[in-house]
């Protein structure tokens, strides 16, 4: 049985393609109930996500199956298969399980070790379970996936380090205060980086938001929409006062907080530390600011080359986590080819079965004075012996570097695929 | 009879060098157990020696300071288990081995039988200061990392420390109430010796030791230091806002200064406090 894989994504195919080509919209369920219909694919998986739309089947001829495939994207999607074909890629076997590996490492991602792709490979699968359509092959096969997965970003620094100027702003925030929670958040301005923030610290639960700009009606516009409270603009100060993590945002061609106006959010009774986010430009805080103990002043930039240094450092990590890939690829290229093995071993325990249950016949004459419980333990024993001598034969048929070669070998020595064997040695 | 702990320690102290370097977790785990390992074996040897004395051992320097690290081993391993952060491990075991050199070279030796030293007094002002410095190695510790991880998110250039160690509000948090708890034990542990010495005229008047006990004594004169030092911190913190990194060096001289008095004036200055054999 061979494993193959025709799919697009982002490296192949322009986003409105991968638009057309989504399986999602219209239920992913019903696009692996559908393939797995198709006579090519004895197992499927459909894994659709806004960056790539593959099929992973198991099948018998993987040319006639890869046409299949194709056939089943134009057919599911109704486009051309010249539409199509350009922007496809298959894999086979080993090729297959390495592609996919690297998916859900987060190597083939657009960003470089996002975390989200294994969780989506996981729903692809789960579906595939329900729908049953997965067998034997595929659930190796993805399981495999899951812990390479994970073995990729507890080993390496692939998933490390924020990637963008919010989550930045957000992994700088835990560093200082710890936990998030009961934290207070003040956002001064009602532009868009500033939402985004405030939507991520919200995720990260902190206890309130409070937003004010100079026209109320776009900070109560921003109150709704990430859960938060209104400050007339005026009393910055005081709320100034009140919060750990301020986040500047507004389109003030000056600054809007001197070092004076943060110095005095300070006093010596403050227990608190003060996280500063200028994602204003031009900046909306004092530089100097920075200066004050306890204050933390980062602007866009800082953020913008904190976000360049991580991708850096993902990008170092490629190397390694390419090597964990090939290592778990060979683990389990090697598994699937033991699995050629298996219609011959099978074949060969009927045989020696059938050759025991024949002696066992011929000798029953021999044996009926045997009282039952003797009968019962010759049974045992011939059947033991026959385990044990195989034992052997199998496990070197499965580890042998070519096994369609010592398959045959096996096959012909024993006759195995004459028909009436059983029959014509009694 | 040390050799055995301070091998452990050693092993220890590579592993989560590497953890911390590489961030492997079956480092970490391994750093983690060999402490464990290290520290049991080290109870051992201070359980033999106390069955041997009838007393644990810390009336000599060597032991003293054998002691010391063993309650620091503990006090860290408890900080450990409690906040599930492997990052400080590296630094407090640096001072682990750093200390057990001298015992582990020097050999436990034999503890000294004395009616002066098996004053109840005499027992909670030991027991007493050695819990109190390993809280403030605990602490000077924690006081190390607070600052490099601070000088890195001020400075906006997040290479190293970044990833490795807790946040600086929980540093800030683990730093006070170690320095509490040591200040509360100093405390306790300079009364009772205090308290000890009137009785111990009473017993032994004729004894030099108990005679140089006075504050012009160097030992007695830093405790004072350090007492005074501590203090300072804890009231900074409430009164004037010194909290976080001014904090944390406060508690890296207080202990400083602690080692000073533990080591050096206690090995070469010190009549006042050397019960050692």
């Amino acid at each position: 049985m061979h494993l193959l894989l025709v799919g697009a994504s982002h490296r192949t195919a322009p986003v409105e393609l991968r638009e057309r080509l989504d399986f999602c919209s219209r239920g992913l369920d019903l696009a692996v109930r559908a393939l797995a219909e198709r006579q090519s694919a004895a197992e499927a998986v459909v894994v659709s996500t806004c960056n790539r739309a593959e099929l992973y089947v198991a099948c018998e001829d993987p040319t006639s199956a890869a046409s299949d495939l194709l056939g089943f994207f134009s057919d599911f999607h109704q486009l051309p298969t010249a539409h199509i074909e350009p922007h496809l890629y298959s894999h086979l076997d080993q090729d297959a399980a390495r592609h996919l590996f690297r998916v859900s490492s987060g190597l083939d991602s657009l960003v470089v070790g996002e975390p989200q792709i294994l969780g989506q490979i996981k729903d692809a699968y789960g579906v595939a379970t329900t729908a049953q359509s997965a067998g034997p092959l595929l659930n190796k096969l993805f399981h495999w996936a899951f812990g390479v997965g994970k073995r990729v970003r507890s080993e390496t620094a692939l998933s490390e380090g924020a990637v963008s100027v919010s989550f930045a702003a957000v992994s700088l925030a835990k560093k200082i205060f710890g936990n998030l929670s009961g934290r207070r958040v003040l956002v001064v301005g009602a532009g868009d980086m500033g939402k985004l923030t405030a939507v991520h610290l919200r995720a990260q639960g902190v206890a309130t938001i409070v937003i004010t700009s100079r026209t109320l009606a776009h900070a109560q516009d921003l109150a709704n929409e990430v859960g938060g409270t209104v400050a007339p603009w005026d009393s910055l100060q005081e709320a100034l006062l009140e919060a750990d993590i301020v986040i500047t945002c507004t389109g003030a061609t000056t600054p809007i907080l001197s070092k004076a106006e943060v110095k005095a959010a300070m006093p010596a009774s403050r227990t608190r530390a003060l996280f500063l986010i200028d994602i204003a430009v031009p900046r909306d805080v004092d530089p100097r600011a920075a200066d004050i103990e306890q204050v933390f002043l980062y602007n866009i930039d800082d953020l913008q080359a904190i976000v360049r240094e991580n991708l850096q450092k993902r990008g170092a990590e490629i190397g390694r986590a390419e090597q964990i890939i090939e290592e778990e690829v060979q683990k389990f290229a090697s598994w699937h080819r033991s699995r050629d093995a298996v219609p011959t071993i099978v074949a060969l325990r009927q045989h020696f079965e059938a050759v025991r249950k024949a002696e066992l016949e011929r000798l029953e004459p021999k044996m009926a004075s045997l009282s039952p419980e003797a009968r019962a333990r010759v049974d045992e024993i011939t059947r033991l012996l026959v385990e044990k001598l195989l034992l052997r034969p199998t496990e070197q048929l499965k580890k042998s570097g070519d096994i369609s070669q010592h398959a045959d070998a096996v096959t012909r020595l024993f006759a195995l695929d004459q028909k009436d064997r059983g029959s014509s040695e009694r | 009879m040390y050799a055995l702990p301070f091998a452990f320690y050693i092993l220890s102290l590579i592993a989560y060098s590497i953890h911390f370097g590489r961030r492997t977790p079956s480092f970490g785990r391994a750093a983690t157990t060999l402490l464990v390992a290290g520290a049991l074996a080290h109870t051992f040897v201070i359980g033999m020696q106390t069955m041997e004395a009838g007393h644990v051992p810390f009336a000599g320097t060597t032991q003293a300071i054998s002691t010391f690290v063993w309650l620091l081993a503990l006090a860290y391993l408890y900080t450990e288990v409690t906040t599930e952060e492997r990052g400080l491990g590296v630094f407090v075991m640096a001072i682990i081995v750093a200390l057990q050199v001298l015992p582990a070279v020097q050999g436990p030796g034999v503890e000294p039988r004395s009616p002066v030293l098996e004053h109840p007094l005499f027992w909670t002002h030991v027991a007493a200061l050695l819990g109190a410095y390993a809280s403030f190695g605990l602490a000077a510790v924690i006081g190390i990392t607070y600052v490099l991880q601070f000088k890195e998110i001020k400075a906006k250039h997040l290479v190293f420390f970044f990833n490795r160690l807790p946040s600086l509000q929980v540093l800030d948090v683990m730093n006070s109430r170690a320095v509490f708890i040591g200040w509360a034990l100093l405390t306790v542990g300079l009364c009772a010796g205090a308290l000890w010495v009137t009785d111990a005229l009473a017993i032994a008047p004729a004894d030099p030791r108990v005679r140089a006990m006075s504050f012009g004594d160097p030992k007695i004169f830093v405790a004072l230091v350090t007492w005074a030092v501590y203090t300072f911190q804890l009231v900074a913190r409430r009164l004037i806002g010194w909290r976080g990194r001014r904090s944390a060096y406060l508690s890296a001289v207080g202990f400083a200064i602690v080692l000073l008095n533990f080591v050096l004036v206690s090995y070469f200055l010190t009549d006042s406090h050397n019960f050692g054999a």
